[in-house]
């Protein structure tokens, strides 16, 4: 069974019906990248995951770690072990560096005293320490005492990415990771999320930049209109021009 | 700067490198002016020398026509106003029922004195208790709704806490007249609460005083500790983005309801010490306007610092219990009564001048939200910098 799973999933805002039976599996070690051009469904998806309402999931599961976490708080599937790194502003900008990553300790405490006095949680995978993140991301520990508002665009999607490593991090969600960042910073990020890849967190690539996740993919999803209009491998998707064509303008 | 703490994230990193060590080893006006035990040494002289300064200095007090009476009653809603503060300006929301912690904890403890014992710590025990219990039924129930749904929510149970002391519960709270059975014993049964200290009367004045004093430094010390633990830091978190905090995995109702329990249990604190204080009740402490004043103290003195809404508290009870009292404004070193006098007949201003107050209060609350949004805290910080800045310092 994959990592994570969503069975058939139905998503609407208000009345509006956004996802249509959407079926994907990310497998476990894997970067999975879903494209898809602007108001596709992407953002609705991850969303959908992570526990966020709206939307709200009217019919099909969804399943992380053979759990089913449709109906979760988005503080209990984070404890779970999936993290979510939302698009633009991700970082508490009037909060220290260090600040922004001691709160993922301060909910990872918290996901374990409830583990215990609840026996649900299991908390097995320990996040990086706050020395491995600095160690990974040089330029945090520089700044550690700035505040995160001051950092640069590509510095606090560091700072967002290098949070949710510090948690119990299974299944890392990164929500336009690129957007509105430099190519030359771009890579940076690249260079980051493979790194994260190859420490063995399971990555979820939600992009509108097709080229770049492409070149990170594993496996890529395109969804259209809501709905999940391709799937395969990176390769696969880089020789098939009409769907590149028609759904990503690539 | 108490919202700028620097030092508690580095909790876990204990390798720093050497220029971190070189930077602690020698602190700058910056960390120590954070450390704690500055804090709390400075906050004690502060509160030791203010009555003196207030109200008996020379030149000063003679220019502040401070009071007593009134230097303890500032530190009191200097309490309320802080810790009404840890709720609006560290956590973002805005409660309009203060008055019913405040409130609950003065006539809880009125009838504590009467019915169980006079010992003022018990009293101020009994009456915190009660109003953190309260905070803690309230704030589940409005906590449901955020934004303005809250604001509202918590104005309705202020005002159901009056009209239940004001008719249902007359039998205990004495109705509109107030509960006036309020019986005070010695602190600690050796001290009488109106005598003065002997030695130091010139100095803090009455042992009441001394016990106002001696708590508002440890709420002080509290609300600092708070402030500069986890919880402090989640409550930032969740006043900038309360969903992003819920990504990060923090279970967010819950860190609120933390905030209006401390809030509550600080205006419980303060209430308690009103009673005592006066040795009274008024119906007024549950009207909805004590929970208007914390506000306006609170953004007057500047949201988002430890002692700006003390020193808010302070402006708005000095306008309105001395600059109230003024009956003609005169031009400063005119008529008999200045400590300099270049003419002898007083040239008015403007006559009933105190009767204005309102209008002055208002009028300086608005300048204050439009030109200095972090209050005349913020002000005087930022002017200190700036001055420390010339002088070649940071």
């Amino acid at each position: 069974m994959s990592l994570l799973e969503l069975q058939g999933v139905d998503a609407f805002y208000g009345e509006s019906h956004i996802l249509r039976d959407v079926t994907l599996g990310v497998e476990e070690g894997e970067v999975c990248s879903l494209l898809g051009r602007n108001g596709a469904g992407k953002t609705t998806t991850l969303r959908s995951i992570s526990g966020a309402r709206p939307p709200e999931v009217r019919d099909g599961r969804i399943v992380f770690k053979e759990e089913d976490i449709t109906a979760m708080s988005p503080e209990d599937i984070s404890a779970r072990g999936l993290s979510l790194v939302p698009e633009e502003r991700r970082v508490f900008p009037n909060l220290t560096v260090a600040e922004n990553l001691h709160l993922a300790e301060v909910s990872e405490n918290r996901s374990n005293t409830v583990g215990r006095s609840l026996g649900q949680v299991q908390v097995e995978h320990v996040g990086m320490t706050t020395e491995e993140v600095y160690d990974e991301f040089e330029r945090l520990r520089e700044r550690k005492s700035q505040k995160a508002g001051t950092l640069s665009g590509g510095e606090q999607q560091m700072l967002a990415i290098a949070r949710a490593l510090k948690q119990n991090t299974d299944l890392l969600l990164l929500d336009e990771p690129y957007e509105g960042l430099a190519p030359q910073i771009i890579a940076d990020v690249e260079d980051a999320i493979r790194r994260i890849s190859d420490s063995g967190t399971t990555i979820l690539l939600v992009e509108q930049n097709a080229i770049a996740a492409m070149d990170i993919a594993d496996r890529c999803y395109v969804i259209d209109q809501g709905s999940i209009v391709f799937e395969g491998t990176a390769e696969k998707l880089r020789a098939d021009d009409e769907t590149r064509d028609r759904y990503l303008g690539v | 700067m108490s919202d700028e703490p620097t030092e508690t994230p580095d909790a876990t990193d204990e390798t720093g490198s050497v220029v971190e060590r070189t930077q602690r080893e020698l602190p700058s006006w910056e960390r120590i002016r954070e450390s704690e035990l500055f804090v709390v040494a400075a906050t004690t002289l502060a509160v030791a020398i203010f009555p003196w300064l207030f109200a008996r200095a020379p030149v000063v007090s003679g220019v502040l026509q401070g009071y007593q009476d009134l230097a303890t009653l500032i530190l009191i809603w200097g309490i309320f106003a802080m810790g009404f503060n840890l709720l609006l300006g560290y956590t973002g929301l805005l409660s309009f029922g203060h008055a019913a912690f405040w409130g609950g904890a003065a006539y809880a403890a009125g009838v504590f004195s009467a019915q169980v014992s006079s010992s003022p710590i018990l009293i101020i025990l009994a009456g915190t208790s009660f109003a953190a219990l309260s905070a803690w039924i309230l704030g589940f129930i409005s906590l449901r709704r955020g934004g303005i749904y809250f604001a509202i929510l918590t104005l309705a149970f202020g005002q159901m806490a009056f009209y239940m002391a004001l008719s249902p519960l007359a039998w205990i709270t004495g109705g509109e007249n107030g509960f006036t059975g309020v019986e005070l014993g010695k602190l600690f049964g050796v001290f009488q609460l109106r005598y003065p200290v002997p030695g130091l009367d010139w100095l803090v004045g009455t042992w009441k005083y001394v016990l106002v004093g001696g708590v508002a430094v440890l709420c002080v010390a509290a609300a600092n500790r708070i402030l500069h633990s986890p919880y402090g830091m989640v409550f930032r978190a969740i006043r900038e983005n309360d969903q992003r905090a819920e990504f990060v995995g923090l279970n967010v109702w819950r860190y609120k309801l933390m905030a209006f329990i401390i809030s509550g249990t600080f205006a419980g604190v303060a209430g308690s010490l009103f009673t005592i204080y006066s040795a009274y009740v008024p119906l007024s402490s549950f009207y909805w306007t004590t929970s208007g004043e914390v506000v306006i103290m609170a953004v007057l003195g500047g949201v988002g610092s430890l002692f700006g809404p003390i020193l808010g508290a302070a402006i708005y009870l000095y306008v309105e219990n001395i600059v109230s009292g003024v009956q003609q404004l005169t031009l400063p070193f005119t008529g008999p009564n200045e400590y300099v006098t270049l003419v002898q007949e007083p040239v008015v201003l403007m006559d009933g001048f105190g009767a204005y107050w309102h209008l002055i209060l208002g009028l300086v609350f608005v300048a204050v939200v439009v030109l200095f949004p972090r209050g005349i805290w913020g002000l005087l910080m930022d002017f200190g910098s700036a001055v420390r800045k010339l002088g070649g310092g940071r």
